[in-house]
């Protein structure tokens, strides 16, 4: 049997992953992916302690079916912006999306 | 001829993108290896969680470090994948499918149409590069404070059993179903809100016909 702690140290590991993607990444739609993986880690830790700790209750399952529907809307949201910079900046790096910075 | 050669400004990125895609093909393979000669030590879902945890950190080493954008999607896919094998063997087979049909279907899909539609360039590794020291650290602390705080903690977990579709489904729409209600309501705002975001902008003859 696999002890909890694995699948902890598993999603740990992925979500620092993603955070590293996000902050080193330039390209807006290679952030949107990482952000994709630090999700993917925190449904991992909701799924893990449903199973182990929830028992009969399973409420970290129905959890991780809304962080799926609400990346999979985040996404729709994000791409649409994303197209909306290319078309006024030509380019999809959020450096260049400066307007707002003093 | 000659010059169609890599320059040697490339050759580091070739050794990234390819050093990357042969660990992604070999480390299964070697590890299934491993575990045919070691397989009386090991239980099979052992085997089947390191082979998940392989893929899983292998594509995502890869969707954050490989400089191509279309090789850091496909590790997506890979990453998302080995996570819905995850939740197989945490006994949730629903969550699985939905993490298949949902990423591997939909979210990978809309990405890589993203890709195209912008004509994204690939991420310049030689050039860029003056976060990336600070974000490694970071993300280097982060990570070791979730590993040592897993370890360290004190869980008394045992396993539940396999849950039924139907209870779940029960549970779902009889205790949740005010949140399913909301999140329904937000995928339509977010697609009409992608749809109006996206649109190509009109032109001034069409806005000025359509006020008239």
């Amino acid at each position: 049997m696999i002890p909890l702690e694995n699948f902890l140290i598993l999603s740990g590991i992925l979500f620092a992953t993603g955070f590293y993607g996000v902050l080193a990444r330039r390209s807006a739609i290679l952030i949107l992916m990482s952000v994709e993986l630090m999700l993917a880690a925190v449904s991992i830790n909701f799924v893990a302690f449903a199973t182990y700790l929830d028992g009969e209750a399973f409420s970290g399952m129905i959890f991780a079916l809304f962080v799926i529907t609400v990346a999979a809307a985040e996404v729709g949201l994000a791409l649409g912006i994303v197209l909306r910079l290319f078309r006024e900046r030509r380019t999809s790096y959020v450096d260049a999306a400066d307007s707002l910075k003093w | 001829m000659l010059e169609r050669l890599p320059l040697p400004a490339q050759f580091d990125r070739i050794i990234i993108a390819g050093g990357t895609a042969v660990a992604l093909v070999l480390a299964p393979i070697v590890l299934v290896l491993l575990g045919l000669l070691i397989g009386d030590q090991i239980s099979t879902p052992e085997m089947v969680f390191w082979l998940a945890f392989t893929v899983i950190v292998a594509g995502a080493l890869g969707t954050v470090l490989l400089p191509n954008i279309v090789h850091a999607a496909l590790s997506l896919i890979a990453t998302l994948l080995g996570v819905a094998g995850i939740y197989l063997l945490l006994a949730s087979e629903f969550i699985a499918l939905v993490q298949i049909l949902v990423y591997g279907g939909g979210v990978v899909i809309l990405i890589i149409f993203g890709l195209m539609m912008t004509n994204a360039q690939d991420d310049p590794i030689v050039t860029d590069g003056s976060q990336k020291p600070f974000a490694f650290i970071v993300a280097l602390i982060l990570g070791s404070v979730f590993v040592a705080a897993a370890i360290d903690a004190e869980w008394g977990a045992e396993t539940a059993a396999v849950i039924p579709f139907r209870d779940f489904g029960a549970r779902l729409f009889r205790d949740f179903l005010v949140p399913v209600i909301i999140v329904g309501v937000l995928l339509d705002i977010a697609l009409s809100g992608g749809i109006v975001n996206a649109r190509a902008p009109r032109e001034p003859e069409a806005e000025s016909e359509a006020a008239s």
